[in-house]
């Protein structure tokens, strides 16, 4: 397949008229228009940015995926707040993400984390949004540990009259964890401790620790607790409440998700200072929007949603695009495999009839995963 | 007393997209023309800028959620039917809320109780800031039908739990109401007659005089069984929420209908209610001359919401400036305040947002400045 003459965003900063060839899936070649041979498809005036990446969500968890029995969602195993030997995996359902029709909305990747509800919550995988079988969609697991010291964990087993009830018991739980964790070795005269073993691994650095917090003082307080662990690689979620004073995020070069999209009657989001993650940018922190990442209903506008507020302070699209893009793909260790448009990478793209960065009149044209196209102009939008 | 001069005015009115300069003088707006003299007035200077009317929210409950309260003060979660109970005394009208309305342009809110009953109470019209902020109370009668009742109450085993009896329970207060309100009359200028004062069945009195509307939360059928409610009550009503709506668009372009509120729109598709996501529904409404508006139902959802949906009610295929009568002049005539708000006309409010260009077209346009009855609210004085 050639796609000619369009105006190609790369999600690394750069926008040009160009031809890209797509062999089997992948980009094979992204050359100057006219210099490949064949006839292709003409999409001139048209735009093709790189698929969205979505690095934390519950797409293929929630929304269709409820089931008729009331229960809990799949990433949310609310019966212990430590829960690090889970995997997020076994929690997608390839259906589920399928019926979002995500594609329609420029979307082609989404992280699928553990909810947010508990301590340690289990690790991070990321796939691909259509398609049926789990495996064959994955682009990656074991990407993350995912964990949070939201105050969602005081309502959901501190109303129940459970630990945590209180901000004390979670950081200082933190704290024991990790240090334990650093302190775990195997016993062959022992059964394994799987919670354990799981954190080992973020203490050395094996994985890095993805962090919700609701303010600067819960981001602070975690970064106290785990600069303890020269190798353990913090990555802050939520980004609320944070300006560029945090200089431990500029020193450190923590990177930084942020979101803008609240959850119900989450007023935390009220503190998020898109200024303040500008500035981080311009001291070298990598930062990266996500969408709604809080085990509740995201919006499938959610990413381009997050890149418009922004747009609003910059004006400068071939800024945002990478933080809905190559930078997310990079912080869950796809930058290899899609984010932006390079020779290699998956044809994860999307050809719209605009900037929609720029103009609410943008539509997509079609949306391509791994080379094939999820969505088309004119498709019927589900409905359920 | 100032001049808004050589703006392009999305003024909303029959006069269309003008430049022109604009006066405001005692909070109003006195003149729109070219080259108005300053009068010894002060000039803003809109070069290059769009000048909207300031957004009006036809369904919000901002000011009713307090921060770090566990019970909302709009879901009174008691009994389905609390028609007496008034939003006036559940907002906190100095609730940060409202900065965060300002800064989002919204310059004017309906707040409603929330859906947790068959019928909720009053609800209310209130500017985000000034001296003089309350417009209309009460505004309309707050109804809810589908998934937030029946939530509510089969929580508590008790009635109504199904659609069943959510349509009986509602048809039953109205008639409440209308022989109450037979008995007020048959008593004539005889005290000893009057039946009992009944609050709640007061309250529904307006309504069934046409003078408010019921204002219900509805999705996808349950729009058939309120219209069918109204017709035989002979009400106005509000459709609110209203996904699915392209569905019936022909059956909403009824006189019954005062308008279509749609949204928030910040979800994914999900079983029953959230099945279904049309923002198609803004054009086919606007067509058939259904005042159809866009709310945030603050403070639950997304800052800018308004703007995500009317751009995204742009993106499928509504013109621009129509889109933006979604949060101007739409939800005014819909509250009945549009003699006061919703267009920038002599006579009405000073309600006015400057734009960097028109934020319907331009996804990345930027709100520089909010006026409220002529007063600055944000932006650069």
């Amino acid at each position: 397949m050639l796609l000619k003459n369009a105006t190609v965003h790369d999600g690394l900063g750069r926008a040009a008229v160009l031809d890209i060839l797509v062999e089997e899936g992948k980009i094979a070649r992204v050359a100057q228009p006219g210099s490949l041979p064949g006839e292709g498809i003409d999409l001139t005036g048209k735009h093709i940015l790189p698929g969205f990446v979505q690095p934390i969500s519950a797409w293929g968890v929630n929304g269709t995926a409820f089931e008729i029995r009331p229960s809990s969602n799949d990433n949310d195993e609310h019966s212990d707040p430590i829960t690090p030997e889970l995997d997020g995996f076994y929690a997608f359902n390839g259906r589920a993400a399928t019926a979002q029709q995500l594609g329609a909305f420029g979307l082609i990747t989404a992280g699928v984390a553990p909810s947010d509800n508990n301590l340690f919550g289990g690790t991070l995988a990321a796939f691909h949004v259509d398609g049926v079988n789990p495996y064959k969609l994955c682009l990656r697991r074991d990407i993350a540990m995912m964990a949070s010291v939201m105050p969602s964990l005081k309502r959901v087993y501190g109303k129940n009259q459970k630990a945590p009830m209180t901000r004390m018991w979670i950081f200082t739980q933190l704290a024991d964890q990790l240090r334990k964790a650093s302190e775990y070795k195997a016993d062959a005269d022992k059964p394994a401790d799987a919670k354990l073993q799981a954190l080992k691994r973020v203490v050395d650095g094996e994985l890095p620790l993805f962090v919700a917090a609701d303010s600067a003082l819960a981001a602070r307080h975690v970064w106290e607790i785990v600069s303890r662990y020269p190798c353990l690689r913090l990555v802050l979620v939520n980004g609320f409440g944070l300006t560029s004073e945090e200089d431990y995020i500029v020193e450190h070069k923590i990177p930084v998700i942020f979101r803008t999209a609240s959850a119900v009657m989450d007023k935390a989001a009220m503190t998020l200072d898109l200024q303040a993650m500008l500035r981080f940018m311009e001291r070298g922190v990598p930062v990266a929007f996500s969408g709604e990442c809080s085990n509740y209903f995201g919006a499938r506008e959610d990413m381009l949603w997050n890149g418009l507020e922004l747009m609003r302070l910059t004006h400068d699209a071939e800024k945002v695009l990478p933080l809905l893009t190559s930078a997310p793909a990079e912080l869950l260790g796809l930058s290899n495999v899609t984010g932006s448009i390079r020779e290699g990478l998956q044809a994860d793209l999307v050809v719209w009839s605009g900037n929609p960065l720029e103009s609410w009149e943008a539509r997509v044209v079609t949306a391509y995963q791994a080379g094939e196209a999820i969505y088309r102009e004119g498709d019927a939008l589900r409905c359920m | 007393m100032y001049v808004i001069k050589n703006g392009t005015l999305y003024t909303m009115s029959d006069a269309g997209v003008v430049r022109a300069d604009l006066r405001v003088e005692n909070g109003k707006i006195t003149e729109i023309g070219s080259d108005l003299p300053l009068n010894g007035g002060e000039c803003v200077d809109a070069s290059g800028l769009a000048v909207t009317p300031g957004f009006v929210d036809a369904h919000s409950h901002i000011g009713g959620f307090p921060d770090g309260e566990e019970i909302a003060d709009l879901n009174e979660i008691t009994n389905p039917l609390t028609p007496e109970l008034d939003a006036y005394y559940g907002i906190n009208p100095d609730a940060k809320d409202f900065d965060w309305a300002i800064r989002q342009g919204i310059t004017t809110s309906c707040l409603v109780p929330g859906s947790a009953n068959v019928i909720c109470g009053w609800g209310i019209v209130l500017k985000s800031a000034g001296d003089d902020r309350l417009m209309l109370h009460p505004a309309v009668m707050k109804g809810a039908m589908g998934i937030n009742p029946k939530g509510a109450y089969s929580n508590k085993k008790m009635a109504p739990m199904t659609r069943m009896a959510i349509a009986s329970t509602m048809k039953t207060y109205l008639r409440n109401v209308r022989e109450y309100m037979e008995k007020k009359a048959a008593a004539g200028d005889d005290p000893s007659k009057l039946p009992p004062y009944d609050l709640g069945l007061e309250h529904g009195i307006p309504v069934l005089k046409k003078e408010i509307p019921l204002k219900v939360h509805s999705y996808m059928h349950d729009m058939m069984t309120l219209l069918e409610i109204a017709k035989e009550f002979d009400i106005l009503i509000t459709v609110d929420h209203a996904q699915g709506a392209s569905d019936f668009a022909d059956e909403l372009s009824d006189p019954h209908v005062r308008g279509v509120i749609f949204g928030p729109t910040s979800e994914p598709l999900f079983p029953g209610e959230g099945g279904k996501l049309d923002y198609e529904c803004c054009n086919m409404l606007d067509d058939r001359g259904v005042n159809i508006a866009v709310m945030t139902d603050g403070p639950v959802t997304v800052f800018n919401m308004l703007l995500y949906e009317m751009g995204e009610a742009v993106r499928h295929g509504m013109d621009p400036v129509r889109a933006l009568g979604l949060t101007t002049i739409h939800p005014a005539r819909i509250l009945g305040i549009d003699s006061r708000v919703g267009s920038l006309e002599v006579g009405k409010d000073a309600d006015i947002l400057l734009w960097s260009a028109l934020p319907t077209r331009a996804a990345d346009a930027e709100l520089k400045a909010v006026y409220i009855d002529g007063k600055q609210y944000l932006g650069e004085c």
